[in-house]
């Protein structure tokens, strides 16, 4: 019988205070969440290539949240990777910078993010933004269910 | 901030009761300056070639609703086709269609779908999830 699986964000951001803003809205959250943060670019491909080796401790992102400017692979480079990935190219990708570049919002959709979000500068507008986030990718939207690792 | 452009967004549904209750929805939201609806991926894709010549009848979606079962060309077709025009693919198209089978759920992904929603039964459901998708795209994400 196929088990279902909570709800799994993966958090790719370099800036330890947004990591802990963003850990900190998602409490106040209903949807029963498991949040992933790794620090960068690298560290995320490596966590993906753990879920495609079916890792348990490794569950598959529903959500990758990505901040564009990090230091070693920028977020445009791990988009593009992912999106070209067969196997991870399912996974929709929402970008949460503080950059609000007509340039870069451009180059993330044509890279096929799912969304691009300007990170907001307060704990109640993170709040806020986590909230419309998952009411929109984890109520309104469908996600493709994954079979648990036996 | 979206809402200081003129906000588009483009509906393809075949079937006219759906029409009309997702414009309804739609043109309820403040932030929708207009809302174009089409009956079938042809005349969407007829639409879009417009917008790229720049008609100002056909002015550029922000954002597109696609059904999936469609007369002709099927919504799956028409989202690659969108996913591989230059011009075209920056715009997240979003599945709302009767279908909740798995197959349909995840090839709409891996064809770079933006979301995909399952059309309610009743009209105060579909008013809700409209509630929802406007405030998420048109709200808290910035759109081209």
């Amino acid at each position: 019988m196929q088990r279902f699986r909570d709800v799994v964000i993966l958090l790719i951001e370099d800036d330890a205070g947004d990591q802990r803003l963003i850990e900190k809205s998602l409490c106040n959250e209903k949807i029963l969440n498991e949040l992933v943060t790794v620090n960068n670019a690298e560290n995320a491909l490596q966590y993906l290539q753990r879920c495609q080796d079916s890792d348990k401790e490794s569950p598959r992102p529903d959500l990758i949240l990505l901040d564009l400017n990090m230091p070693g692979m920028g977020g445009k480079e791990f988009l593009k990777h992912i999106k070209n990935n067969p196997e991870l190219n399912d996974i929709p990708v929402v970008v949460l910078t503080t950059s609000d570049s007509e340039q870069d919002v451009l180059e993330s959709y044509k890279l096929q993010a799912a969304g691009y979000i300007k990170k907001p500068v307060t704990l109640q507008g993170f709040q806020q933004m986590m909230s419309d986030m998952e009411e929109y990718w984890f109520v309104v939207c469908k996600r493709v269910v994954q079979r648990q690792p036996s | 901030m979206q809402n200081l452009k003129n906000v588009v967004v483009l509906i393809v549904e075949d079937d006219p009761i759906d029409q009309k209750s997702i414009e309804r929805a739609f043109s309820n939201q403040e932030v929708i300056d207009k809302v174009n609806v089409v009956a079938s991926a042809e005349e969407a894709l007829d639409y879009l070639r417009r917008s790229k010549e720049q008609d100002s009848d056909a002015p550029r979606p922000s954002l597109i609703l696609l059904d999936l079962a469609l007369p002709g060309m099927q919504g799956k077709e028409f989202l690659k086709c969108i996913k591989e025009d230059e011009r075209l693919c920056s715009i997240p198209v979003v599945i709302l269609t009767c279908s909740d089978n798995q197959e349909d759920i995840e090839q709409s992904y891996k064809l770079y779908a933006a979301g995909y929603a399952q059309k309610p039964l009743n009209a105060a459901e579909l008013d809700n999830i409209v509630k929802k998708l406007v405030k998420y795209w048109f709200t808290t994400s910035s759109l081209l």
